[in-house]
């Protein structure tokens, strides 16, 4: 149990102490987040050991807030804490320089305790509560670097378009707690029929925009915009992965018409935000867009039925994508830019980075004995057996074969070209962490088997997946290295590398809209006021002129005042000139302030908002007259 | 008698220390008068806490001592105190101080008649009892803007309470009885029941500042002093609310209410937000938050009598909002009213900028801060009522929200001139902050003491 809290706290204090003390943030953070890994990892072994911890605190009046360590939630608890640790030991070389350290892995830190709030939630009030931290932390570590160009932009389209698909959580989530009167996880599960159909679809909205799925795919590619270590941290391994962790929780509650649905989204991102990745210019876009085309596959393992390849896939996808990012932040330390021009031949001067980023890329392929294999397998054997073959299977292969080229295409950009001198500064912090997620990348494929044990899941037999999978993978990779993608696409590449921009995209569909709106709400309210002002003039025209000329009168009956006062002080000058005269001089001007104050008073604008006033009472009247005709 | 007196305690105690609080005055001793108030406040808190349990009714009816004016009482009377406090730090040692403390004891008074009242006369006694004290103290600086602000208040409070009092005697007529209680025999009546229902929409949209009444509330916390703006956005806001709860939840739902109330919650918050995106000085920024806030609020009123989490929604939220607005606001009296005052002063002054960002997020409904435990309760009592649509346009304005307060954090953490926040802050005021920031960041992670 303390273990369980720790695993949330020590990330959390750190990230506090970091944005607190604004000194030694790497130590902090070094701290916390290795104290989290630890706290994960034995939690992990509870777990194992059969010994599920929890945690309750007192929370809203009749839903408390639950953290659960089941095996499920404990092995992504330890596969986030696994990634975060590896990452923020590379940022400490790569961040080195940068005067904004402390801010950084504050901001880092608090998001790793957020993510571990929502795996480990064990109520819906937690997961809205960490699904919207770690939406917050993701928008200020996107804006990280808020001077530069574009930045800005970036990270509030992330936050828009994953916030407007929130809708659809927060939806889904009062759905399943009205249905059930609890706001346990593990009880609203029990829900049957058309109000699990319906969460289901509301809360695949919510999963689809952090996770994204087509059409809301486009604001993790802009995300880029990030240093380097937050997109292999959040947009590769744990932000992302909100979206396939809720569905892969709520799986075994969705009803067959949800799971297709499921299935589909994921299968089309997989292949168009493949198609994507495959005519993009600019590597790290490439890996996003990769992400996006890998999540698809594992909501298609989803829809299929089999949400434990889905885990296996996202397991992984995680140690692969990490590295792969990390590695793409190393070339783009040594040139300055990851365009895929300015990055040419930049693996040649770096023969280690580029083995470990080329052994992640075979994984995410799916070479063996590599873990991407395994995981791939299970995902297209999932698709194979499952009631939507016919749909799902072509999809899966699909996605295969462009994960292949997409990832062929990136290692021989990286290996052909000039290699340029480079400088060897942090690179131990960095080498270390890449290292580690290497290794993972390689191996994790053989934990496979006892997870599976864990979890009590029996994958679909594997032998025609296995055959089918390697031949697209190869193939893919072969495709990738040896055509050109111009050729390989033809008509497509241009669509493509406008990212499928349908109608606008979904620009068209939310930003332009809501702009529209928003304009056409300021006419409308400019229009009103002067329809307003225009009713007002004609119905009090004549009080509002004799009141007028009344104030016009008063004003220069104080002016008349001042100028007698004024006389008076001409006359009296002759016999005393110092002290009256400015008595005299102050007398006037308070006169005249005095006839300012009171035209200020009768400005006329209460009169106006009290008119206002009246049309909207009239309006509630008109309605509750209304109300009764109608219902 | 007798026993009705009993579960008068805490009102009682308020008058006499209001009283106290005016001799003090009278002495010429304004400290006094403050420590009095502050007293008397405390010690109606801990009389209140014995009463918690009690459902019931005195005077025949006309007062009520329930689980809704109990909790508006512990919600009112410690931010009363906090208000003493924030005016204490802004306008010691001035010509008439004590009289300010007592008015703010006064109209808080008033705003516990509005919270228990059962009956009409009740009614119009507190609106009539928080608008006289709030005219003065919004006067109070005696210069153009707070004459001006205050005038404003006085015309809109003057005309909307007469009209209230007006389409309240068609109720009295309609019912026979001015007890909220005897509200039922209107059923049947349609023509009468809306005659009141429109009059006390007015009179206490008014006191609320819901969209169409809110034309004062800017002027009007712009022309007072900061801390009595503050006074005024939560505590005649919150009583307000309680007040719509207690009459409400009496009148028969065939009259129509929940869909009024509903449209207006949507205008209300949608409007305020909009707004509030235009604002350059901060307390205008935060009156038209509040506005916001206050159609908020208005969604745990249209799910009264048809979800359970009403009340509480209605409770929970009270309290968070009574605690991050009067920390905004103590924020603002020490950074200055203009938006431009607030560059650099997160770097100038971290621990207060901290803070002013935890109100802010808070008031956004950012997790785990309180704001947001409270708006999760409203948004599923709307839910429960059937009004899925109020929820949907109150989830897509707190995306509106959160534009509206990062546009005072962002150049909170911008490069400053460097003179932000150089100012001493004075004793009373960082306990002020202090409660507070402990209050948003904490009871998010414990509401469940609230009542479920």
């Amino acid at each position: 149990m303390t273990m369980l809290a720790l695993t949330i706290l020590a990330p959390l204090l750190a990230g506090i102490a970091a944005l607190a003390l604004r000194r030694a943030p790497e130590a902090i953070a070094l701290w916390g987040i290795g104290t989290g890994f630890l706290a994960a990892m034995t939690v992990l072994a509870g777990a194992v050991a059969g010994d599920a911890a929890q945690l309750v605190l007192p929370g809203l009046p009749q839903m408390p807030l639950r953290l659960v360590a089941s095996p499920l939630t404990a092995v992504i608890s330890a596969m986030v804490a696994t990634v975060a640790a590896c990452v923020v030991v590379y940022a400490v070389g790569h961040m080195r320089s940068d005067p904004e350290r402390p801010r950084f892995f504050g901001i880092l830190l608090l998001f790793v305790a957020a993510m571990q709030a929502l795996v480990l939630a064990g109520d819906w009030i937690t997961v809205l509560a960490a699904w919207e931290l770690i939406g917050f932390s993701s928008y200020l570590l996107i804006g990280f670097w808020h001077g530069r160009d574009g930045v800005p932009g970036a990270a509030t389209r992330a936050f828009l378009y994953t916030r407007s698909a929130d809708l659809g959580l927060y939806l889904g989530i009062f759905v399943l707690i009205g249905q059930a009167g609890t706001s346990e996880i593990s009880a609203t599960l029990a829900i049957t029929g058309t109000p699990a159909l319906v969460a289901g679809l509301l809360l695949l909205i919510g999963a689809m925009g952090k996770s994204a799925q087509v059409p809301l795919q486009d604001w993790l590619q802009r995300a880029m915009a990030g240093p380097t270590p937050v997109s292999a941290l959040l947009h590769s391994a744990t932000l992302v992965a909100a979206g396939a962790i809720l569905l892969i929780r709520v799986a075994p509650m969705l009803p067959g018409g949800a799971l297709l649905v499921v299935g589909l989204v994921g299968g089309v991102t997989a292949v168009v935000t493949g198609l994507i990745a495959l005519a993009e210019r600019d590597l790290k876009r490439l890996l996003a867009a990769s992400t996006s085309s890998q999540y698809g596959l594992m909501l298609l393992a989803i829809g299929a039925g089999v949400p434990v390849a889905a885990l296996l896939h996202l397991i992984a996808h995680a140690a692969i994508k990490s590295m792969l990012f990390l590695g793409a932040g190393v070339f783009q330390h040594d040139r300055n830019s990851t365009d895929m021009e300015a990055v040419a031949g930049a693996g040649r001067a770096r023969p280690l980075v580029l083995a470990g980023f080329g052994i992640a890329a075979l994984a995410l392929a799916g070479i063996p004995p590599l873990a991407g294999f395994f995981s791939k397998d299970a995902v297209l054997a999932a698709a194979l057996a499952a009631p939507g073959a016919a749909w799902l299977a072509p999809l899966a292969l699909a996605g295969t074969v462009l994960t292949g080229a997409y990832m062929a295409r990136a290692l021989r950009v990286l290996w052909q070209g000039e290699a340029q001198p480079v400088s060897g500064k942090g690179m131990g912090w960095m080498s270390a962490g890449m290292a580690v997620l290497t290794a993972l990348a390689a191996g994790l494929g053989f934990a496979f088997a006892p997870l599976e044990h864990l979890l009590e899941a029996e994958l679909p037999p594997e032998g025609t997946a296995m055959i089918l999978g390697l031949a697209a993978a190869l193939s893919g990779l072969v495709l990738g290295w040896v055509i050109a993608p111009a050729r390989l696409m033809g008509p497509v590449l241009p669509r493509a590398q406008r990212g499928f921009a349908v109608a606008g995209g979904m620009d068209g569909l939310v930003l332009r809209p809501a702009l529209a709106i928003a304009a056409a709400c300021e006419r409308f309210e400019r229009h009103l006021l002067a329809a307003q002002l225009g009713l007002v003039r004609i119905l009090s025209l004549g009080t509002a002129s004799r009141t007028d000329a009344a104030d016009n009168r008063l004003y220069a009956a104080t002016l008349d005042l001042g100028r007698l006062n004024l006389r008076l002080g001409d006359r009296a000058e002759t016999t005393d000139t110092d002290g009256i005269d400015g008595l005299i001089f102050g007398l006037v001007d308070r006169t005249i302030a005095a006839g300012r104050r009171l035209r200020l008073l009768q400005s006329g604008l209460i009169h106006r908002e009290l008119a206002l006033t009246v049309m909207g009472i009239a309006v509630i009247a008109a309605v509750l007259l209304t109300v009764p005709i109608i219902s | 008698m007798a026993r009705d007196l009993s579960f008068l305690f805490p009102e009682l105690l308020l008058a006499s220390t209001v009283v106290l609080m005016l001799v003090a005055e009278m002495l010429r001793a304004p400290r006094l008068a403050l420590i009095f108030g502050l007293i008397g406040l405390g010690l109606s808190t801990a009389l209140t806490l014995p009463l918690l349990e009690a459902d019931t009714s005195v005077f025949g009816g006309t007062y009520r001592v329930d689980l809704l004016s109990g909790w508006a009482k512990l919600i009112l009377l410690p931010g009363t105190a906090l208000a003493l406090l924030m005016t204490r730090a802004e306008i010691a040692g001035q010509d008439r101080e004590g009289s300010v403390y007592a008015l703010l004891c006064l109209v808080t008074l008033g705003a516990l008649m509005l919270a228990g009242g059962g009956d009409m006369m009740l009614l119009v006694l507190g609106v009539v009892l928080t608008g006289l004290g709030s005219f003065a103290m919004v006067a109070w600086p005696r210069d153009d803007a707070a004459t001006e602000a205050a005038m404003k208040y006085l015309v809109f409070g003057a005309v909307t309470g007469s009209v209230m009092i007006y389409g309240l005697t068609f109720w009295f007529g309609g019912a026979g009885s001015t007890l909220f209680s005897e509200l039922g025999a209107l059923d049947g009546k349609p023509l009468i029941a809306l005659a009141g229902l429109v009059a006390v929409l007015i009179g206490l949209g008014y006191k609320a500042a819901l969209v169409p009444f809110q034309f004062w509330a800017p002027d009007a916390y712009d022309g007072a002093p900061v801390s009595v703006a503050a006074f005024l956005s939560v505590i005649t806001k919150v009583a307000a609310i309680i007040a719509f709860a207690q009459v409400l939840r009496d009148l028969p739902v065939a009259t129509g209410w929940p869909v009024v109330v509903a449209l207006i919650a949507a205008v209300t918050m949608t409007f305020g937000y909009l707004a509030a995106l235009v604002q350059s000085n901060v307390v205008r920024l935060l009156a038209y938050s509040s506005v916001a806030q206050a159609g908020y609020f208005m969604m745990g009123i249209v799910a009264l009598g048809t979800s359970p989490l009403a009340l509480p929604s209605v409770i929970v939220f009270g309290a968070a909002y009574v605690a991050m607005n009067l920390g905004a606001f103590a924020v603002i009296m020490i950074a200055g009213r203009d938006l431009d005052d607030f560059r650099g002063f997160g770097r100038a002054r971290p621990v207060i900028g901290v803070a002013m960002v935890v109100f802010l997020l808070s008031l956004t409904g950012i997790p785990p801060l309180f704001g947001f435990v409270g708006k999760v309760l409203l948004f599923g009592a709307a839910t429960e009522a059937g009004y899925l649509w109020l929820a949907v346009i109150g989830i897509l304005n707190s995306v509106l929200a959160l534009a509206v307060y990062l546009r005072i954090v962002v150049p909170m953490y911008q490069a400053g001139d460097g003179d932000a926040g150089r100012t001493e802050v004075a004793p009373p005021l960082l306990v002020v902050l202090g409660a507070t920031a402990l209050v948003t960041v904490l009871m998010g992670l414990f509401a469940g003491v609230f009542p479920g």
